[in-house]
């Protein structure tokens, strides 16, 4: 290793020092609650569960789609842990000889919905809180850097979404989406160039921020004005195809977002005060640098770690969403959809079709809380280091 | 600044929030095809053979600025549409489906607060204690509960096992007497008021009866967002100076506790009831369906397709539209009362 590149590393382990020491902290307190490893355990249990989804509940051969339950006939009553497979070939030639939790309303399989729905859960959580978080940490750091006119009408927006009981206004998404939708990805495309454009040029030319992003909005503006009211011709248009439970994952990200760029813009405003902000600026950082380099990378971890914990309760809202109804289609591999496949059997004889799928969203969530409120601790600036 | 100042400020400041939540509807009505925006327009089933003239009369096809000013006019009168589900006009049948809904809520509502205190109280004192321990565990069991399994487990060991508690709003003989019976006058729509009010205190405990289990899913849900915050705010107040000068004085540990630190903790806890709300709102969507209760919940689910009807957007919109404006002006109440309670967030 030459000197100059020692010298690089130094720089390197210096740079994340605050990181590593905030990293080596919240390890110890995690070592301290007890309640906070019982969580990780959990977590990893479901991590588990997902992964190796096919080998604990194969799919019954000659199935399409692995994450439709499989059934054994479609008689109506519900049938006991350790009933026989007696009809469905496929799954007896993937091993079953009986339904290892019972069957469900219309001989759905609860083992292999149990199963299979970690992986819808996962699927439903993290790409939901994934691209809610994109978006909060996009507009969050617009808002909280510019300030003014910018902030204020981004945070009126936000007010507006959160004016809803999130549960509700997914209801109302949900069933308002269109089945096919056509989006003019042209149109889009243009829109975007159109904002980003001018911010990139802008970079490179050294033009203050905040005008290069006036530029943007008024040339978004001027466009989406012309198309609405001259031209309103469509430019290049996809189709797709949005089966139900896409409708739930677009619903709930666009209730989602709202609270991340509260939180990103919260952070970025304590952070911008910040010396080393000042200083980035002083020595003629451009905006995108400044805010790339030192504001996100600097308010991100918080964030990132709270949004990823909320997992837990985006999954039972998706869930309760099953259970009234409006969510997956009957058979799918989802736990809220399965009790809702209960609500006729909803006697203690029959507790097997309730009471397993509510374990495991039970536990599921419990796992995610558990860590979330070890986290919450750990992350609160008031009781830190003390 | 004088208090009427903050609230005339504040209820202006609500406003633009209400314009936006109206925009907001309306936005979502957009992903619809003129043909299922009409049914907004709607007053009488008769009119719902006739949608190409509604199209006409109120441009649905035109420019979203048009279509949003007549949207707007329609909801200043009152009319929110017709819902298919309920075969009445929107506004009509909230009004006739809040009580309902209403009476399981005021009922949750004191058990949440009072019980929530009080447990986020002594979880703060005992911080740390076997107390603490047990208290905080069972409020990260509440909210990690689905609130649908809870209600399906009750269902299965209080009614379909020990028959204790029963699922719906009223039993039938009650129910049939409610809707039938010419000596029975509706003073309030509450049927526990009601049954008092017209001398049948039978109905009154047979619908206590019914609202034993709802209640029970709605306080173990939310309850648990009162105690934590309870708690930590205490655990805050316990660490003020005003706690030691008390000490120092020679008071006793329970007169510092609720004279001193108790009072100082509220604080805080008032803005949550905000949020309480919201929970309380999507809580009645779960458990009305759950318990078969014919309230507002019930019928924006069979709305929005969960009873196998086409989906009724007016009824879904309606209800929507209306959880918003309930949210936003709880909101505003809550402000207010922070600024009673605390004179610094008025005077700051």
């Amino acid at each position: 290793m030459s000197t100059k590149e020692r010298s690089r590393f130094s720089d390197f382990r210096a740079g994340i020092a605050p990181a590593m020491s905030d990293f080596r902290f919240t390890l110890r307190k995690i070592r301290k609650s007890p309640l906070s490893i019982v969580g990780i355990i959990i977590v990893a249990i479901y991590v588990g569960m997902a992964i190796f989804a096919p080998w604990i509940a194969p799919p019954a051969v000659g199935t399409r789609d692995p994450s439709m339950i499989w059934n054994d006939g479609y008689a109506l009553p519900p049938k006991p842990p350790g009933s026989p497979v007696i009809i469905n070939e496929g799954a007896r030639n993937a091993g079953y000889t009986s339904h290892i939790f019972g069957t469900t309303q219309m001989q759905y399989d609860i083992f292999y919905g149990c199963i299979w729905g970690v992986r819808t859960a996962f699927r439903i959580g993290v790409l939901v809180i994934a691209i809610a978080l994109i978006i909060g940490i996009l507009l969050g750091s617009v808002s909280g850097f510019y300030g003014g006119v910018i902030d204020e009408l981004m945070m009126r927006f936000t007010d507006i979404v959160l004016a809803f009981p999130g549960l509700i206004l997914a209801m109302a998404l949900v069933i308002a989406l269109p089945i096919v939708w056509k989006i003019d990805v042209g149109y889009l495309l243009v829109v975007l160039l159109l904002f980003v454009g001018p911010l990139i040029i802008g970079h490179f030319l050294k033009i203050r921020g905040l005008w290069t992003f006036l530029i943007g909005v008024a040339g978004v503006v001027a466009f989406v004005a012309l198309q609405t009211f001259l031209l309103g011709t469509t430019i290049w248009t996809w189709s797709l195809e949005l089966g139900q439970l896409d409708k739930v994952l677009i619903a709930l990200t666009l209730v989602g977002w709202p609270g991340y760029t509260r939180v990103i813009r919260g952070e970025i405003l304590r952070i911008k005060g910040e010396d080393y902000i000042e200083a980035s600026k002083a020595v003629g950082c451009s905006d995108l640098r400044v805010i790339t380099k030192h504001i996100v990378p600097n308010s991100i971890y918080p964030v990132v770690i709270m949004a990823s914990l909320d997992i837990g309760s985006m999954v039972l809202t998706a869930a309760a969403l099953s259970f009234l109804g409006i969510g997956s289609p009957e058979g799918y591999a989802d736990w809220g959809q399965m009790i809702s496949l209960a609500r006729n059997w909803m006697v203690l004889q029959y507790w097997y079709v309730f009471i397993i799928p509510g374990i495991f969203i039970f536990v599921f969530v419990l796992g995610w809380n558990l860590l979330g409120d070890a986290f919450r601790d750990i992350l609160d600036p008031t009781l830190r280091r003390k | 600044m004088g208090l009427a100042d903050f609230v005339v400020r504040r209820i202006l400041l609500m406003i633009p929030t209400l314009i936006g939540v109206t925009i907001l509807i309306f936005a979502v009505t957009q992903l619809f095809t003129p043909e299922q925006r009409a049914t907004l327009y709607v007053t009488n089933e008769k009119q719902m053979n006739n949608i190409p003239l509604l199209i006409e009369q109120y441009h649905l096809n035109e420019s979203i600025f048009v279509q949003y000013s007549n949207y707007v006019q329609q909801l200043l009168q009152g009319n929110l549409g017709f819902s298919q589900t309920s075969r009445a006009p929107v506004l009509q049948t909230i009004l006739r489906k809040i009580p309902a809904t209403f009476e399981v809520v005021m009922m949750s509502i004191p058990i949440i607060i009072f019980l929530g205190i009080f447990l986020g109280v002594v979880s703060a004192v005992h911080r740390d204690r076997p107390i603490d321990h047990v208290t905080r565990t069972a409020a990260i069991i509440g909210t990690s509960l689905p609130s649908f399994w809870l209600g399906i487990i009750l269902i299965a060991v209080f009614f379909s096992g020990l028959g204790w508690f029963l699922p719906e709003r009223a039993s039938s003989w009650a129910q049939n007497y409610i809707d039938l019976s010419h000596n029975w006058t509706t003073y309030t729509g509450l049927y526990t008021v009601d049954g008092l009010l017209n001398g049948k205190p039978d109905i009154t405990l047979d619908v206590l009866r019914h609202m034993v289990m709802p209640t029970i899913v709605l306080v173990t849900i939310q309850i648990a967002l009162i105690i934590r915050v309870m708690r930590s705010s205490m655990l805050e107040a316990l660490g003020k100076g005003y706690i030691t000068a008390a000490k120092a004085k020679g008071l006793t540990n329970t007169e510092v506790i609720n004279k001193h630190a108790r009072r100082n903790a509220l604080i805080p806890t008032i803005t949550v009831a905000g949020l309480l709300t919201a929970g309380m709102l999507t809580g009645v969507v779960i458990t009305e369906t759950v318990f078969n209760i014919d309230g507002l919940g019930r019928w924006a689910v069979r709305a929005a397709g969960g009873g196998g009807i086409v989906p009724d957007i007016p009824a879904v919109l309606g209800f929507a539209l209306l959880s918003g404006i309930i949210y936003v002006v709880s909101n505003l109440i809550v402000d207010i009362l922070y600024a009673v309670v605390d004179p610094r967030i008025r005077l700051g």
